[in-house]
């Protein structure tokens, strides 16, 4: 058997069963991502009545008057320093936790239990519960930073920055338990030995961390980074709940005015040009950061 | 090959079991079913809700009855997804603003079509507001005009103009009391601007001579006068609670049943939301003053009950709303969730004649509704933004309303 | 244990400590807000104690509100959900992590790009084609529409955590006799037991939480999930916080319990054996 066809049939039983394993998954795609996410570039490609049927074909209209739109790039930029801002954060945070928890101590588990809490409530709910928190009136947390002696508490939910900042941090909250798990999953796989031998040489915590951590979870970092910059571009409800989009527009952005666009106007062509350039934008950064994880894997 | 078979036959599953997930599936019934969207009002109970679908199954056995409990804030949404997916309830209730993006899809029926002519006769004229081109699409399941609620422990003064509430206002406002409520923060509702606007005798569009829309009047001189008002209330007098640029009505309203606020504009449910709240303090109602020169001219909104075309069972439906209407279920369905009455039969009941109803009647004489035009979610939406950058001192309250008047008029086309 | 760990462990349960006490806050707000008749909620200034706590919301919410039904919505969903994900998914991530095929990044990237669309986006295409095939008002539909949206990380996570078990292993097992299926079950799943428990959990927390779908796919009471249930609560013109908060408090529970569990088969899993990164 000559080398060339045997490698040949290798690698065609492989990829044969490389099918076989993926039509389910993909069958199951198909049907209800493809023809619905279809849909949506066809409505962005019309023009749409009130309950999105496809009336006339008009080309790269919609996107034109969109884009005519100084709004349109506020709303843009903002999403994308929004999520910036919310996934660094949330890493740090991850990462802070998961170190925390790495270490053994008699009532790890039940730390660990309590961490995951934010992640364990639906987003919703969250959001209502931290509005109730934030209240100016009647929530806590502003009373008790009274009570400490902080003269004017802010209003967190009333002036443009603060809430810009009050909803990316409750998005924050909610999505650092994730990271922290999935950081924390790593960190254990590390192994024991590797940390030894480091011990051995007398390196202290930080350099433990940078040079043997860090590395070891570098594919997990990548992946968890790129999901949680695509998860809390469209995270919708938080902002939706807390403030609408408000005061005058501070918050807005890509995904809630998707939202707006079709269930509060009806504009589905709209909707659908903002979920398009969502859909593009994000396409870069997953492109930019495969190259970054296919680069680590070698 | 063996890998080879077993591929194919799971693509042949996989489009087995696509077909069958899109071939339309339609789970035989005996009976036809009326599917209502049932809008969770402050003080409805599950009881009620239980009770009425008991009763009429019990009265119509042939006939089957799903009221399904919805959220209000969730009730556009659903509707919207319905309609889109092809699958409307029967009946619904909605804001009757929201019929003319209905009929403009042809996605509702005049609900006379379907209900007896007693029933529509009962209604009390001044209710129908759900009358398109001199047709009756929907029945009002709630309407109400809004008032003014004074805390007794704060202040006795009945204000007659707005310029009196305010000197009253600011000679209460000390300590830990305030004078005013105004909610501040963006929320589906273009209250309380509203309320000023319409007291200064504004109008949100010109009407022209053949009825419709023309042109936004929001910058009239009007609506400046009122956003202007209200910013020297909320900034410079300080008479309303310090956060309200965060507060919606929902977290706006309790600041007053927590009794530390003079006055609020609000609706039928404040007396059970008091009640609710354990306030203990006397309340005295009145109408939302004018502006001096000006009548008092409150805010009116109603809900209705409409019948969706692509539903199946629209006769069985109109039995539904009938049964609805009698007084035994609709006075009983008003006493809770705290609206005024609008049945001719019902309206004569003992328990619809206290102080706050009389308020609520004498209001709706001259009250204003919004304007029923298409649309309106988003223009609202427009002119709360400028309502809210002229609050932060982002723009003045010309400029502001300016923009949106423009804004207004180039996407209605104008 | 290593030694090293224990010098550190007195600054480590401090910075813990100041960590929970930011992260848990609202959840001590949560928990004071349920405990009190709804008379004290909307008092002026808030007060962290009430005057008559009470437990009374927790009972209530049980009885008036068919909690527990929504409970058992929630959880045949969220089950649903994460068992349909581990059978497209497994497979999957195994053909991606350990086969060469043509196509095999495209494969990547496709699981990928579905995450770059919200919910919020396919909700109204996904009701039609649920409406037309009779699926509106069933658990079948949240399950599908759930595992749509879960699959990316399930198959993301399961692909890496494949790719780190060293070749070695499983060509070991393949010589000692084992099927290729075999040597997934028997083999590859234990070892990347971390991996797939967090997968699992993932799909289940956002089955679990889901509320978009649940508000358009279903409208029979008796099949509302809690997230929806829980929005009962939030009234048109007022929202009935304390019994908000007590819905809210007992539908973490489940989630809770549920990673108490898990987390007995995470330590297993690593115990049995050292995975190298």
């Amino acid at each position: 058997m000559t080398r060339p066809s045997l490698l040949r049939r290798i690698s065609a039983r492989e990829a044969q069963l490389a099918y076989l394993l993926l039509t389910p998954a993909v069958a199951f795609l198909m049907v209800f991502m493809f023809f619905p996410i279809l849909n949506v570039f066809q409505m962005s490609l019309y023009e749409t009545n009130k309950i999105g049927r496809l009336i006339r074909f008009v080309w790269f209209e919609n996107y034109i008057n969109q884009m005519k739109n100084p709004e349109f790039w506020e709303i843009v930029l903002r999403s994308a320093f929004w999520t910036f801002t919310g996934v660094l954060v949330k890493t740090i945070l991850g990462m802070v936790i998961a170190l925390l928890l790495n270490v053994q101590y008699r009532g790890r588990k039940i730390v660990r239990m309590l961490f995951i809490l934010p992640w364990a409530s639906s987003v919703p709910i969250s959001a209502m519960l931290w509005t109730w928190v934030l209240n100016h009136e009647f929530g806590l947390l502003n009373r008790t930073l009274h009570l400490i002696g902080v003269a004017n508490p802010p209003i967190w939910l009333g002036r443009p920055i603060s809430s810009f900042v009050s909803t990316m941090w409750v998005d924050i909250w909610i999505g650092v338990p994730f990271m922290a798990l999935v950081f924390l999953a790593g960190m254990q796989s590390i192994g024991e030995d590797l940390y030894e031998s480091g011990y051995m040489d007398g390196v202290n915590s930080w350099q433990k961390f940078a040079y043997i951590t860090l590395p070891g979870i570098k594919h997990l970092v990548i992946i968890a980074t790129l999901l949680s910059a695509l998860w809390t571009f469209n995270d919708f409800n938080t902002i939706y709940i807390m403030t609408r989009g408000g005061p005058a527009g501070a918050t807005d952005i890509l995904i809630t005015g998707v939202y707006k666009s079709a269930f509060e106007w009806l504009k589905w062509s709209q909707a659908s040009v903002m979920a398009v350039v969502t859909f593009v934008i994000l396409t870069v950064v997953a492109v930019l950061y495969a190259r970054m994880y296919f680069r680590a894997e070698e | 090959m063996k890998i080879m078979r077993t591929t194919v036959m799971l693509l042949l599953l996989a489009v087995f079991v696509t077909t069958g997930v899109f071939a339309s599936g339609s789970a035989e019934e005996e009976k036809p079913t009326v599917t209502v969207f049932w809008a969770l009002y402050d003080g409805l109970t599950e009881e009620f809700r239980e009770e009425l679908e008991d009763a009429f199954m019990a009265e119509y056995p042939d006939i089957e009855l799903d009221i399904v409990p919805v959220p209000w804030d969730q009730m556009y949404d659903r509707l919207t997804t319905s309609l889109a997916g092809g699958d409307p309830p029967e009946v619904s209730v909605i804001g009757t603003r929201w019929l003319l993006e209905f009929m403009a899809l042809d996605a509702v029926e005049p609900v006379g079509d379907y209900v007896s002519q007693a029933t529509i006769d009962n209604i009390a004229d001044g209710a129908k507001e759900a009358v398109v081109n001199g047709v009756l699409m929907g029945l009002p399941v709630a309407a109400g005009a809004r008032i003014l609620a004074i805390n007794n422990d704060v202040t006795d003064v009945v204000p007659e103009t707005m310029e009196e509430m305010r000197a009253e206002a600011i000679r209460v406002t000390g300590g830990n009391t305030y004078g005013l409520i105004m909610p501040g923060q963006k929320h589906t509702e273009l209250t309380d601007f509203a309320y000023y606007f319409y007291a200064a005798g504004g109008d949100f569009f010109e009407t022209l001579p053949d009825g419709s829309y023309g042109r936004s009047t929001v910058n009239s001189p009007a609506g400046v006068k009122a956003l202007e008002f209200m910013v020297g209330l909320a900034n410079d007098d300080g008479v309303v609670p310090e956060g309200f640029l965060s507060m919606t009505r929902q977290n706006a309203h309790p600041v007053f049943y927590s009794g530390d606020v003079g006055y609020v504009m609000i609706g039928a449910w404040v007396e059970s939301a008091l009640a609710q709240a354990g306030a203990d303090f006397d309340v005295t109602y009145a109408q939302i003053p004018g502006f001096a020169g000006s009548p008092s001219r409150p805010l009116i909104i109603t809900d209705s009950l409409a019948i969706f075309s692509e539903a199946e069972n629209k006769e069985e439906a109109g039995l539904f709303i009938d049964f609805f209407y009698q007084d035994e279920w609709k006075a009983r369905f008003d006493e809770l969730v705290g609206f005024p009455p609008v049945t001719v039969s019902a309206a004569s009941l003992p328990q619809f004649q206290s102080p706050l109803y009389q308020a609520l009647n004498e209001a709706a004489l001259g009250a204003q509704p919004w304007p029923l035009i298409e649309g309106w979610a988003e223009f609202s939406d427009v002119i709360w933004d400028a309502v809210s950058e002229t609050l932060l001192g982002q723009k003045s309250a010309q400029e502001a309303l300016d923009d949106a008047a423009a804004e207004i008029d180039s996407l209605r086309g104008m | 244990m290593m030694a090293w760990r224990n010098r550190n462990k007195p600054m480590t349960l401090a910075i813990t400590l100041v960590m929970l006490v930011l992260m848990l806050f609202p959840f001590a707000i949560m928990i004071t807000t349920m405990l009190r008749d709804g008379t004290e909620i909307y008092i002026r200034p808030p007060q962290w104690f009430p005057d008559r706590p009470t437990v009374a919301n927790l009972v209530n919410v049980w009885s008036e509100y068919n909690l527990f039904t929504y409970f058992e919505s929630s959880m045949i969903v969220a089950v649903g959900t994460t068992i349909l994900n581990m059978l497209l998914a497994i497979p999957a991530a195994y053909a991606v992590a350990r086969l060469r095929f043509p196509g095999r990044s495209f494969a990547l990237y496709l699981f990928l790009a579905i995450q770059m669309f919200s919910p919020v986006i396919i909700v109204i295409s996904l009701f039609r084609i649920f409406a037309r095939s009779g699926l509106i008002d069933s658990y079948l539909s949240l399950i599908l529409a759930n595992t749509v949206f879960t699959m990316s990380f399930t198959v993301w996570m399961m692909t890496g955590y494949f790719r780190s078990i060293p070749i070695e292993i499983e060509e070991a097992a393949r010589i000692d006799g084992c099927s290729r299926v075999q040597t997934i079950t028997r083999i590859m799943l234990p070892v990347a037991a971390p991996g797939l428990v967090t997968a699992m959990i993932y799909a289940f927390i956002w089955a679990w939480n889901e509320f978009l779908f649940a508000l358009s796919f279903i409208k029979a009471a008796e099949k509302m999930p809690l997230t929806l249930g829980i929005y009962r609560f939030v009234g048109r013109w007022s929202t009935q916080w304390e019994m908000l908060t007590a819905a809210a408090f007992l539908a973490l529970i489940p989630v809770v319990v549920l990673f108490y569990i898990i987390e007995r088969r995470l330590v297993q899993g690593l115990a049995g054996g050292a995975v190298k990164g």
